[in-house]
This record gives C-alpha cells, structure tokens and sequence, in this order.
C-alpha cells in the first residue's frame, strides 16, 4: 500500500457518492435562493436600471440646455435626477426632441447616438429613436424614455415617460 | 419525523423536485424582466408562489419519509 494512502485511509469511491437527498437538498437550496431574489426585487427601493420607482414623489422640471445648442441629427449628454442619471438628448433630423437614459437595457452600457439611432457599443445593440425600441441586436426592451419640451428658447425636460409596450417582432429586422 | 440520512428518494419524488426548480427559474426571468419594464404589481404574488414551491421542496428534502425507497 502506497504510503499516501495509509496517510490517508478514505474509500474514495464512497467519498464521491452523491445521493439523492444531498442532491435534493441543494436544489431546494436553489429553489429558496429564487424566492430569496424575487423577496429582494419586492423589498428593494432603488429601481433596477435607473428607471423611476412607481408611485414615488416627481423630480422637478429642469432646463437642460439653451434650444439652439443642439442642431438636428445630434445630441447632448445631461443628468437628471441625479449624478449617476445619465440621459441622452437628442434632436432627430426632423428637428424633434427626444431624451432616453443611457443605460442599455441589455447589460446597462451607456447607448450612444449615432446620427441616425441609438447604439450600445459593447453588443451591438440598435435603438430606434422615435420611441427607443430596440431594433438590432441582443436588447428586448425599449430603453427608458424622459419628457422633454422646448420653451423659451431651452430645452426642458418634465419627467419620465411611461414605458411603451414592445412592438410585435416583425419591427426588429 | 426526520428521515434517516441514508434514505434514498424516489425517481417521481426527484422528478417532482427537477420540474420544481425549473419553473422556479422561469418565474424569476419572467418577474425579473417584468420589474426591468416597470411592472411589479406582481411582485408579491409571484413571492407567494415562489414561496409554496420553495415549502413544497424543502418538504421532500427533508421532511418527506414516505417517498424514500429503502436501499
């Protein structure tokens, strides 16, 4: 006999056996760690993507900047509810405003506006920028859209937008 | 009444807890992917249910002799 083995007198076969019940315990093990995360989701204050938490108070109306300082087809970075809010402004071709959170809703990399629509650069996901559902790409969901209004002579945004509901597949190319 | 540690459950008790687990992880992506679209209205009904299942399994893993096959 080997000198390790009479270091270490174990039947390593029986070691490896893994039973049934062991087995079914870690599953319920599993299945306690989901209803511990979906407890979480319920309990959890902040919002998930930074979108807004329903039924908590507005942040007020803000002026992100002068009107003239976005030309059509570009767009202009601004925070609204606070520091880590990082939105999108945008001026489409057409002359029309529109604002999105950077946050991808595929893995929350920060969309870019490309000229003609919204791109995350980390998957290559694609938005389309009239109301920021996803077109291209491994996104599902439409990213998070603000109100945002031109009134004497800036730029104002009010609030957040409710989320549209995902058109039929057939918009996705 | 706790079951010998030995027992071994049976092929329909592990199945029950397989299928268990797996509409455990359908529930989370769906409530996950609802929360992300701003829906948690149903929230606390999908933590009952997650809940029961969790119950459910935790009673054949450990609480369950009838169901164990005697090596």
């Amino acid at each position: 006999m080997p000198h390790w083995k009479k270091a270490f007198p174990l039947d390593l076969a029986e070691e490896a056996h893994f039973g049934r019940r062991e087995f079914v315990r870690f599953l319920a093990l599993v299945s306690a760690g989901f209803t511990a995360g979906i407890g979480y989701l319920a309990l959890r204050r902040r919002p998930l993507e930074g979108a807004p938490e329903p039924g908590r108070g507005l942040a007020p109306p803000i002026q992100i900047c002068d009107a003239s300082e976005v030309a059509p087809g570009s767009s202009r970075l601004f925070t609204y509810r606070d520091a880590q809010d990082r939105c999108l402004l945008i001026r489409t071709p057409k002359g029309e405003l529109r604002a999105y959170r950077q946050t991808c809703t595929h893995l929350g990399c920060s969309v870019r506006w490309d000229g003609r629509r919204l791109e995350c650069p980390c998957h290559h996901g694609f938005f389309e920028v009239e109301r920021g559902f996803p077109v291209q790409g491994p996104p599902t969901r439409p990213l998070s859209a603000l109100n945002v209004i031109e009134k004497g002579g800036g730029i104002w945004v009010l609030g957040d937008l409710p989320k549209p509901t995902l058109p039929n597949e057939e918009t996705r190319s | 009444m706790t079951p010998s540690p030995n027992a071994q459950l049976t092929t329909a008790a592990l199945v029950l807890v397989l299928v268990v687990v797996l509409v455990q992880l359908y529930l989370f992506e769906t409530v996950l992917s609802a929360v992300l679209d701003g829906q948690r209205g149903l929230l606390p009904g999908a933590f009952c249910v997650s809940a029961v299942f969790t119950a459910l399994v935790l009673f054949i893993a450990l609480k369950l002799p009838s169901l164990d096959r005697r090596p």
